[in-house]
């Protein structure tokens, strides 16, 4: 399985409703010891609509300047939510969330 | 213990890779995830780069058009993309570096084919800065 499979994947609510599509994959440092380094394991998905405005990445870190970019993109972006790995289940290409109301994104530190 | 967070697409793909002498050895074009059988999530086992893993991840005509010639030049009969170990890694920041050299990798055939038949016998080439 390669990560990009995720990228891109409708998501869908437990009864079938559309919740946007998988915008990018929340990976933390913490699996079995691959070499130097704990290996990424996936979290869970940031699921949204936007595509292209989540890829500047003011949805994952606190409020950055410039304070109009970073004002305009929040809006852009304020329907993405975030889906734990725990609370889904990947089908034939789309990924059903167990639950309807999806989180916010936990932002990075 | 929560380890350091990064997100696939934002931190991680599109990344250049080094080697230790900083000399580059591609981009991070996907990566190669493994499923526990157990049902516990998914983790990253390898990093791909070079066209048989981007063009899946573009898409479309292009995408398909970069995997076939990437292919059909290919001197191997595998359609696999480069592959690099996790546990090749020895820094995961703004670039990746990695404890090998891109010929000891040998994760980009048809450029360092080129490199070799054509590049470097053009006249003066051998005079350019590597």
């Amino acid at each position: 399985m390669r990560g990009a499979d995720l990228l891109g994947l409708p998501v869908v609510g437990p009864g079938g409703e559309d919740l946007g599509r998988v915008l990018d994959v929340r990976l933390v440092q913490d699996g079995p010891i691959l070499g130097a380094f704990a290996a990424l394991r996936i979290e869970g998905l940031v699921v949204g609509r936007r595509a292209l405005a989540a890829r500047l990445g003011y949805d994952r870190y606190d409020a950055q300047g410039p304070w109009l970019v970073a004002a305009g993109v929040a809006r852009l972006t304020r329907g993405t939510r975030y889906l734990p790995w725990a609370d889904l289940q990947l089908t034939d290409g789309e990924v059903r969330s167990q639950v309807a109301d999806l989180g916010p994104v936990p932002k990075i530190a | 213990m929560t380890g350091r967070v990064r997100d696939l697409a934002l931190h991680l793909l599109d990344r250049q890779v080094v080697d230790t002498d900083g000399a580059a050895v591609g981009n991070v074009d996907d990566v190669e995830l493994h499923v526990p059988e157990d049902g516990s999530p998914p983790y990253v086992i390898a990093l791909l780069t070079g066209p048989q893993a981007l063009g899946p991840r573009l898409g479309g005509r292009l995408g398909s058009w970069l995997v076939f010639w990437s292919h059909a030049l290919s001197r191997h009969s595998g359609a696999d993309p480069g592959r690099i170990g996790m546990e090749l890694l020895t820094d995961l920041g703004a670039q990746v570096t990695v404890a090998r050299s891109r010929v000891e990798l040998g994760v980009h055939e048809n450029e360092d084919r080129a490199r070799t038949y054509f590049v470097e016998r053009i006249p003066g080439a051998r005079d350019a800065r590597r």
